[in-house]
């Protein structure tokens, strides 16, 4: 039966209609739609990880699930488990869209899930436009004053170019290699990867996927998206989108080949991003815009293992998604529990946090250490990893580049650490309620950095594997 | 997973017991803050007592690495859990273990924020312990950074005198280091194509080409060279030294600075030998203006903090010339000055901790006639002071004596150099002594007790390991020669 393949996105789609079900009641009620949303995303995760030894073919073979597809299906739906239970207090959004803010969530969520698994050009653009159009919603939905639809509007703004770019590339594509599916490009492409109309088209095309990862030049949504968006959203727009983004650039960057036009190109903006990104990062007041252009500065560290285009290449630049997806949301575990009623927070903020609320003082510079590549924690060892795969192809300089740029980058972690640590607040705020639920899920966000970064052996050679099954 | 335990895993204990410390420390309330005290005081201890025990231990005739724990980590990678010994990684650990256990004792007054203080000093200290016993780069390095961010807090919250200033000078200068190390370590370990990181493995002779040795090297050199306050990378380290509490100051100057100079041994020395003959005369060069350097800019300091800090850019350069001459006896000298320097400056620091906590100002000029209101106080300080000069009879006469032996048949000019700011230190370490214990007593002052015995043990401690080595240089000097004649010998010719 082949349609058992197809089960992990079958259950995302019901619970999408789960949640459009509950959007048509008349009376809002706040506690049901978390509850459900709970129940829902952890049955997800659970089935997601019950189908990632599924192997097989789907839809006329536009649809491939294979072990490269469930681990970053698993990385998904555990980022959207993550994040839903950030969403104890949805104190961001108003209560009449709670269901529909679940239910654009899930339908985003299923859309990435598609978007990893497509090998056939206008499936990931379908799949893609899905995700993006969730997004286009979700960014407005939160209570403001004007900020949130600016927000929206520039997201939108921005991404409809990058689509109108994408598209053009793939007609270059499909214009060079007469067929759409991936499979017929990996065999035709290397021949021809020569000629500017396939290099074009090939780095057009991953336009569109730069713009979901925030890499430069297709950067500028990401700092007010991150702090116009309400904080949950802003979690998932980090980690879950960006998750999926690094499956489908390393999908497209495989069909390459060894095209050194490829290699510089994707250096040249790795290169850019990393530091544009640390340096922008240095002035920003605003925790989540601090994040939004840390955000940028790792899309350049993702590139490094992406355009090794190796094994380990690709399965650093795994393992690296892996890393980036737990330390960003223990950062915006910080950033919604601390700003509770949804609110932007502003690192000033933090003052005196390390008396507030210790643990998550402790999960804040845990993951402000990892950010910045700091061991032991699960940051240093992808950083490891990707610098090592660079090395291995000769790529030394970059790497130099790379960790000059992360001891720029350590100055703003540093910063963020030292307002949790050392600033006192004005006046006496009171001690944080941190729930006992949360505190479970500091602890295994904490349990899962550092064990992560001491013990890599299992997860490396897991992404191993599915980096084989993309060549 | 493939084991190798000779004995005891004496190695893994050490580190154990400084995590332990910390978890432990971790799930003490806040309150209970003599119990803290006691917990690290316990672990400190046990810690100080393995690693004294291993240097006497250890099988002289036999030389090698020894204690050796060896257990497979990652696979795909060649990464190692590698742990051992040799004559040159001894002497810092059981420095580390003093340094350690001295400096806990020291900070027996402290009453702010006392619970962090102490696990972010395990964290330290693990670190520490962690790169003078790993032969593995993956380890090295990991231990390496783990030894470098707990600075930032302990300097930013517990320190004084531009804290933060200094905190974050110290540690962006200590990453960029790592910023060089690491692409280091990579290049060796793609260019062996041996797929491991384990030091026996890459040490041997003909797994890398001269010029990748000397690259490498230039690598190791700079980035470790950072922290061992090679000038003109050594800004950081007499303003961090100010800015830091006592107990950091003592484990700072004491044992990290050494950890640059043993990074540059045991990664740069071991794997690149002939990138260490090739850039010698640069070493020698570099470090002979950082003796000189320190011994005059010291001169004009006024603040206590600030001498020991440029005393400690000049004893470090002594360190660096010691290895810059790539003889036996230069080896000997540097392992032996990076030794007795923490184990001084560890009581300099120490000694300048229990004044400034009294009196509140580290100024020289507000000083003044100490010695009739604290006389032992000042005698630890006036020790430790006679032993920075290298006065015959304390552990650093010896080293400085090595070193400039080797130095003067390898490199005169620079020796003489270097022979001529050692008068110029002992001169401003007088000025000091002078300056702040005798002379006109400061009424101001007139109060203040004495350090008390309980106080006074860990001062003790220290003193004792200065004389100890002072009187019995063999006890030292036979260990790193285990070390030092096999790869002196092993040197390509």
């Amino acid at each position: 039966m082949t349609w058992t393949l197809f089960i992990p996105e079958l259950y995302f789609a019901f619970t999408a209609a789960a949640f459009f079900g509950l959007s048509l009641t008349a009376q809002p009620n706040l506690r049901r739609d978390y509850l459900a949303a709970i129940f829902l995303a952890a049955g997800g995760l659970v089935v997601t990880l019950a189908s990632v030894r599924l192997e097989g073919m789907l839809f006329f073979e536009a649809y491939r699930v294979d072990l490269f597809s469930q681990v970053f299906k698993v990385l998904v739906a555990g980022g959207f488990f993550l994040v839903v239970c950030l969403c104890s207090e949805l104190n961001g959004i108003d209560e009449r869209h709670h269901s529909e803010f679940f239910l654009f969530l899930t339908t985003c969520t299923l859309a990435m899930m598609m978007l990893v698994s497509s090998v056939e050009l206008l499936t990931i653009y379908i799949s893609l436009e899905l995700s993006s159009y969730s997004l286009y919603v979700l960014v407005p939905l939160r209570k403001g004053e004007g900020v949130d639809i600016e927000a929206g509007i520039k997201y939108f703004m921005v991404g409809a170019s990058a689509s109108a770019v994408m598209l053009f590339g793939l007609s270059y594509l499909f214009g060079v290699a007469h067929t759409t599916y991936v499979a017929e490009l990996i065999r035709v492409l290397p021949g021809v990867i020569t000629t500017p109309a396939a290099i074009l088209g090939l780095v057009l095309t991953l336009c569109g996927f730069f713009f979901k990862l925030a890499v430069f030049p297709f950067h500028y949504w990401a700092p007010d998206v991150y702090q116009g968006a309400a904080n949950q959203v802003t979690a998932y727009i980090a980690t879950a989108s960006k998750v999926a983004a690094v499956a489908i650039i390393m999908r497209m960057v495989s069909l390459g080949g060894d095209s050194t036009y490829l290699v510089h190109t994707l250096m040249a903006l790795s290169i850019c991003s990393m530091t544009l990104g640390n340096l922008a990062a240095i002035v920003q007041k605003d925790l989540k815009r601090l994040l939004a252009y840390s955000s940028i500065s790792h899309a350049g560290y993702v590139l490094i293992g992406i355009l090794s285009m190796s094994v380990t290449g690709y399965a650093s630049a795994i393992f690296y998604a892996l890393a980036y997806l737990v330390m960003n949301l223990s950062c915006f575990l910080v950033v919604v529990k601390v700003a509770a009623d949804g609110s932007d927070l502003q690192i000033a903020q933090l003052a005196g946090l390390h008396r507030r609320s210790p643990i998550l003082a402790m999960v804040l510079m845990l993951s402000a250490f990892g950010l910045a590549g700091i061991p032991p924690t699960v940051g240093f060892t992808g950083k490891f990893l990707v610098f090592a795969a660079a090395v291995e192809k000769g790529y030394l300089w970059l790497v130099i580049v790379a960790m000059v740029n992360a001891t720029i980058s350590l100055y703003y972690y540093i910063m963020v650490v030292k307002a949790a640590y050392l600033a006192e607040p004005e006046g006496n705020p009171s001690r944080l309620q941190v729930s006992a639920a949360t505190r479970v899920l500091a602890g295994v966000l904490v349990t899962i950095m550092v064990a992560a970064g001491i013990f890599p052996h299992r997860i490396l050679e897991l992404a191993k594997a599915a980096a084989r099954s993309l060549m | 997973m493939s084991m190798e335990f000779a004995t005891f895993p004496f190695l893994t204990a050490i580190l154990t017991s400084c995590i332990a410390g910390l978890l432990i420390i971790l799930f003490i309330p806040d309150e209970r803050q003599v119990l803290i005290k006691q917990v690290s005081l316990v672990f400190s201890g046990i810690a100080m007592v393995l690693s004294v025990y291993l240097f006497f231990a250890y099988d002289k005739g036999k030389g090698g690495l020894q204690f050796v724990e060896k257990v497979l980590w990652v696979d795909s990678l060649g990464i190692y859990y590698f742990n051992a010994v040799d004559g040159f990684s001894l002497p810092m650990l059981a420095l580390t273990g003093i340094v350690l256990f001295t400096g806990v004792l020291t900070m027996w007054e402290l009453t702010h924020r006392v619970k962090e203080f102490f696990a972010f000093t395990f964290l330290l200290v693990a670190g520490v312990f962690g790169v003078f016993m790993a032969m593995d780069l993956f380890f090295l390095f990991v231990w390496y950074d783990v030894s470098l961010f707990p600075m930032y807090p302990l300097i930013a919250i517990w320190g004084s005198t531009r804290k933060e200033y200094g905190a974050m000078k110290l540690t962006l200068y200590l990453l960029a280091g790592s910023a060089l190390i690491l692409p280091g370590i990579l290049y060796l370990f793609v260019k062996s194509g041996l797929n491991t990181f384990d030091v026996t493995a890459l040490m041997q002779p003909g797994v890398f080409t001269p010029f990748q040795q000397k690259f490498a090297f230039l690598l190791f050199y700079l980035g470790f060279g950072i922290l061992a306050g090679v000038w003109p990378f050594h800004t950081w380290s007499p303003v961090g030294h100010v800015a830091a509490p006592t107990a950091v100051s003592m484990i700072h100057a004491g044992v990290l600075m050494k950890l640059g100079a043993f990074g540059v041994l045991r990664v740069g020395i071991f794997l690149c030998p002939e990138g260490w003959q090739y850039w010698s005369q640069l070493m020698a060069l570099l470090a002979t203006c950082g003796i000189v350097y320190g011994a005059f800019v010291g001169l004009a300091q006024t603040d206590l903090k600030y001498v020991i800090g440029y005393s400690s850019v000049s004893h470090m350069g002594i360190v660096g010339l010691g290895l810059a001459t790539v003889t036996v006896d230069g080896l000997n000298g540097a392992v032996f000055q990076m030794f007795a320097h923490g184990a001084m400056t560890a009581l300099l620091f120490s000694s300048v901790g229990y004044i400034y906590e009294r009196t509140h100002t580290k100024m020289i000029p507000e000083l003044g006639g100490l010695s009739k209101v604290m006389p032992v106080a000042s005698s630890y300080f006036i020790i430790a002071a006679l032993a920075g000069i290298g006065v015959p009879c304390l552990a650093s006469f010896w080293a400085e004596l090595l070193v400039f032996i080797a130095s003067f048949r390898v490199y005169p000019v620079r020796g003489t150099l270097a022979i001529c700011a050692l008068v110029v230190s002992a001169l401003f370490m007088l000025r000091v002594v002078q300056r702040t214990f005798y002379g006109q007593k400061n009424e101001r002052f007139a109060h203040l007790k004495d350090v008390s015995f309980g106080l006074g043990i860990p001062r003790m401690i220290l003193v004792g390991v200065i004389v100890l080595f002072g009187l019995f240089p063999a006890l030292m000097v036979d260990l790193v020669q285990t070390a030092s004649i096999p790869l002196i010998q092993g040197l390509p010719r």
